[in-house]
């Protein structure tokens, strides 16, 4: 786009700053939005139905989030320890907050009450479905059929319609009535039995502490959907169901683990902080810590580095860097040093070159030796580090209801229709006034009146 | 590869639907036959595909994000091409513990190539093209006429100074979609350095150090076994693709330039991290298999393995005491008469979740796997056990559903896969075919493209250009 050309007809400036220029998050705003006039009803609780949904929002999508009146959806009452909250919940309860858990999965949305019990709440979301490109829920299968909300309903009022559940195991199958969680869609999928330490190293199965299957799957249904946007807008002008399984999902992202098993009846175990398939490539403990005098648990713990030396010339020199000749020629090809007792000798070897430096010392050291290595840093070491702050990965927002906010930036880069992040969130009902006006036709009396009855 | 000794697959037959809906009223069979009838993957060959008009070079190397990436648009329809160096990418040999064993051999030609690399090779095509050569970069440039879509993760700047970047190519095809993926990326202080592959992004991004027990507990940070920033980094690709894609075709008629990175698309996940960092300078802690923000929400052993249950607001919270009160009367008093765990926000304190995790895991080791699940499920409380990939691959309801299926390659034999999680009713994704040798289509491709000729192909292969 203009920006864009009128960068890369300066042939002068290096490819490093041609892309500082290209991805500036300062000035996404000034570029347009892809996903401008796609309008998003986003029915959703929990996470993965809500950051399917927001994610088209960061592109621009009118995302209007559908919620209980009042109190809201169930993630807005989950906070770590149940201390941050933001205040106000809504305006009917101000003297409760939303909390943390609620932040990052419905960013820049148009926030309604409504009452999907009710006769009169149906009828408002018929309405909005009408004038809709995407619905996106995520309540157990077959619940919006039961409030004539499901896909046969809605695609009888308008044949464009792209409808996109997402859920645990799916509506149909022996399992289609269970209930799931993030956690229990990555317990069946597969991926939490074979990440954590291994037996031998004193571990059990270890789940991803980020709800993975609903962040992630969020994300996979952001795709169908915008596979399915160009299919109706550019070759069949219809709209369609998709489903979305998280279970599904995590079985899908298992690599090698069902091929292997498939063929040969073995079954893939949990192998730590190190890889199955290249070493070294693994996260090895420094005895020291880089922050000895904080009192934060998190900071005065020894540190973490991944080295990454797999190759035979890098192996090489690592050898040679920490003083170990040894292995240099026991271990010199890749086949015979990635083999399971190869690993363990060589990476308790590693940690007790390491046991008196900080992460950073080490950094430094492999730095100056030319090898890759990456500390493992803490939430704090992130949103603090120039890199991620220079490219807007986590960055501070003015947010309309909550003031300053720290905030993740989105997750990838576009030259021309940059995602973006306006506002993390607003109370319960907040453009109940906007909305339903503008698409419902509802007056300020009707919306006074419906609000009373706790119905909007 | 001889595998005698191993159970064909799958060991127990897949359960009929007349076993699934049986004894149901035809009311309460109706919505699921409806959705069976409109998502099943057996059906879709019946029905077109979403990006069957698109075509995609994939000339990423040594990493899955790129990979992942084209895989998840050539389920959706779309044209791959696997661009490779001639000999392949080297990730084609990666195999667990260097055991070539474990690798898949071509019947033609011999060639054997790792797990891994099979499994996201799906629907793709291989050819080989040696971009290192001038010769190599010419014939890249003519392609690049011919393509929608080009992803590459070579180290940042790389491409430009071959005269292959972005910069160059969107000259001679101003429709193109140019994606760069990556650890750190390409810009910045940290940028990417040749060889990174995750889960270097795991570590920078603040997942590994919040994952993992609690150092009180023995542990330490801990890393996704699986190269997960990858994943989840190829999948915020192939939305920026997509959504290139879709302004592209409907608005400006111009292609843009994407970077995905690995870290990046998992510091957008990483859910409350940076707001409370922000709010109170809280640094996120490792919590195990419990949950900062709700309790009951954990992984716990329990008599065969570990043991998933859910159910953190009341109406769960009671019904799971419920069951586990029918065993252990010590419930009545220890936990619904503490005046500490009655209101849900109480729950989250660090002491009483340990008290509330006492008594469940009280309760589970004498509960397998199966008998706690049976028993919660009858009280709609979200819970199942950890299943091991055997036990995945044999699940009822992944096989019914397809979730697991078995595909015969003309290459490689019969390989057990983890399906397409895109299921949809008017253009389903799925799987045409699992991997080729490298540079299998290179007759194909030159020829269809560029109109290659015999000799050309003598004189490129001689010259090592493909």
């Amino acid at each position: 786009m203009a920006t864009d050309t009128a960068v890369s007809n300066a042939p002068q400036i290096s490819f490093e700053e041609f892309c500082r220029k290209t991805f500036d998050p300062k000035g996404e705003f000034a570029k347009p939005e892809a996903l401008k006039g796609i309008r998003v009803l986003s029915c959703t609780q929990y996470i993965l139905g809500p950051s399917c949904a927001s994610y088209l929002a960061e592109l621009g999508a009118e995302v209007i989030k559908i919620e209980a009146p009042r109190r809201g959806e169930a993630m807005r009452h989950t906070t770590p320890f149940n201390e941050p909250f933001l205040y106000p919940l809504s305006k009917h309860v101000p003297e409760r907050g939303t909390g943390l858990g609620f932040v990052g999965a419905n960013c820049n949305e148009y926030f309604v009450a409504i009452d999907f019990h009710r006769p009169e709440g149906q009828n408002l979301v018929k309405k909005l479905a009408a004038k809709s490109d995407v619905f996106v829920e995520n309540y157990r299968p077959g619940t919006f059929d039961r409030w004539t909300l499901g896909y046969r309903q809605l695609s009888a009022i308008n044949p464009r319609l792209i409808y996109q559940w997402l859920g645990g195991f799916g509506g149909w199958g022996p399992g289609r009535v269970r209930a799931s969680y993030d956690i229990l869609g990555q317990s069946q999928g597969g991926n939490f039995g074979m990440t954590g330490k291994a037996e031998f190293q004193g571990g059990s199965p270890a789940k991803h502490t980020i709800w993975l299957a609903d962040y992630w799957g969020g994300m996979m249904g952001a795709v169908q959907i915008l596979a399915a946007l160009y299919y109706r807008d550019k070759i069949s002008g219809e709209g369609t169901f998709m489903e979305y399984s998280q279970v599904h999902g995590v079985t899908r992202q298992l690599e090698y683990a069902l091929p292997l098993y498939g063929r040969h009846g073995i079954t893939r175990e949990r192998w730590g902080t190190w890889d199955t398939q290249l070493c070294v490539h693994g996260i090895i403990k420094c005895g020291k810590s880089s922050y000895p005098n904080s009192e934060n648990p998190q900071e005065n713990e020894e540190g973490y580095i991944l080295v990454s030396a797999y190759s035979d010339e890098d192996f090489a020199r690592l050898c040679k860097t920490i003083g170990d000749g040894n292995f240099a020629t026991k271990y010199a090809k890749a086949d015979d040093r990635v083999k399971a007792q190869a690993q363990m000798e060589i990476y308790p070897a590693l940690e007790k070159w390491a046991a008196d430096k900080t992460k950073e010392d080490v950094a430094n050291i492999l730095d100056k030796a030319n090898i890759n290595n990456q500390p493992v840093w803490n939430s704090k070491e992130v949103a603090t580090n120039p890199h991620w702050q220079q490219r807007g990965s986590v960055r501070w927002i003015d947010d309309p209801y909550y003031g300053d906010l720290l905030h993740q930036g989105p997750g990838y880069k576009l030259s021309a229709t940059p995602p973006r992040t306006k506002w993390a969130l607003k109370p319960v009902g907040a453009d109940n006034e906007y909305i339903l006006g503008k698409l419902a036709g509802l007056s300020p009396t009707d919306i006074k009146r419906l609000e009373d009855q706790e119905c909007i | 590869m001889s595998s005698d000794k191993v159970t064909p697959w799958p060991a127990v037959p897949i359960p009929k639907p007349e076993e699934v809906y049986a004894g149901l009223s035809d009311q309460a069979k109706d919505y699921p036959l409806y959705l069976e009838s409109i998502c099943r993957q057996s059906h879709a060959f019946e029905k077109p595909e979403a990006l069957s008009r698109l075509r995609v070079y994939d000339t990423s190397t040594r990493m899955m994000i790129g990979h992942w990436c084209s895989s998840l648009l050539a389920e959706l329809g779309a044209e791959v091409i696997q661009v490779e160096p001639p000999g392949g990418d080297p990730m084609r040999k990666l195999t667990p513990f260097g055991r070539k064993e474990y690798m898949f051999t071509d019947k033609e030609s011999g060639e054997a190539v790792g797990a891994h690399f099979l499994h996201e090779m799906r629907n793709k095509m291989s050819i080989t093209l040696n971009l290192e050569t001038e010769e190599g970069r010419e014939i890249f440039k003519k392609m690049a006429v011919h393509t929608d879509v080009i992803i590459e993760n070579d180290p940042p700047g790389h491409r430009d100074s071959l005269g292959i970047g972005y910069r160059q190519l969107k000259e001679l095809n101003p429709r193109l979609i140019y994606c760069w993926v990556g650890q750190l990326g390409q810009w910045g202080p940290h940028k990417d350095k040749p060889g990174m592959l995750d889960p270097t992004a795991q570590a920078a991004c603040g997942f590994c150090h919040g994952t993992g027990d609690p150092k009180e507990f023995g542990g330490t940070p801990m890393r996704s076994a699986l190269w997960m920033c990858d994943h989840v980094g190829g999948t915020q690709a192939a939305m920026g693709i997509l959504t290139a894609l879709y302004y592209r075709e409907v608005v400006s008629g111009e292609g843009q330039f994407v970077e995905a990175t690995a870290a990046e698309a998992v510091i957008r996940i990483l859910d409350y991290s940076w707001a409370w960092y922000g709010m109170d300078g809280s640094i996120r802690p490792r919590f195990g298999n419990w949950d900062l923000a709700i309790n009951i929400y954990a992984v716990n052993p329990c008599k065969d393995g570990y043991m998933m249950v859910g159910g953190g607001h009341d109406r769960l919270w009671y019904r799971i005491w419920r069951v586990v009160g029918d065993e252990y009367p010590a419930v009545e008093d220890d936990i619904l008469g503490d005046p500490h765990l009655r209101e849900v926000a109480d729950r989250l304190a660090m002491n009483q979740q340990i008290k509330t995790y006492t008594m469940l895991g009280e309760w589970l080791k004498d509960n397998s796997r199966s008998e706690a699940e049976r028993k919660l499920s009858k009280q709609q409380v979200a819970s199942g056990g950890v299943l091991y990939v055997n036990e995945v691959a044999e699940y009822p309801h992944f096989k019914y559903r397809g979730h697991v299926a078995e595909t015969e390659s003309p290459h490689y034999g019969k390989i057990l896969y983890g399906t397409t999680p895109f299921q949809q009713k008017e253009t389903p994704a799925r799987l045409k075919w699992m991997g080729r040798p490298t540079g299998y289509d290179n007759q194909d491709t030159y020829r269809r493209l560029l109109g290659f000729t015999t000799e050309d192909f003598t004189r490129l292969q001689k010259a090592n250009v493909i």
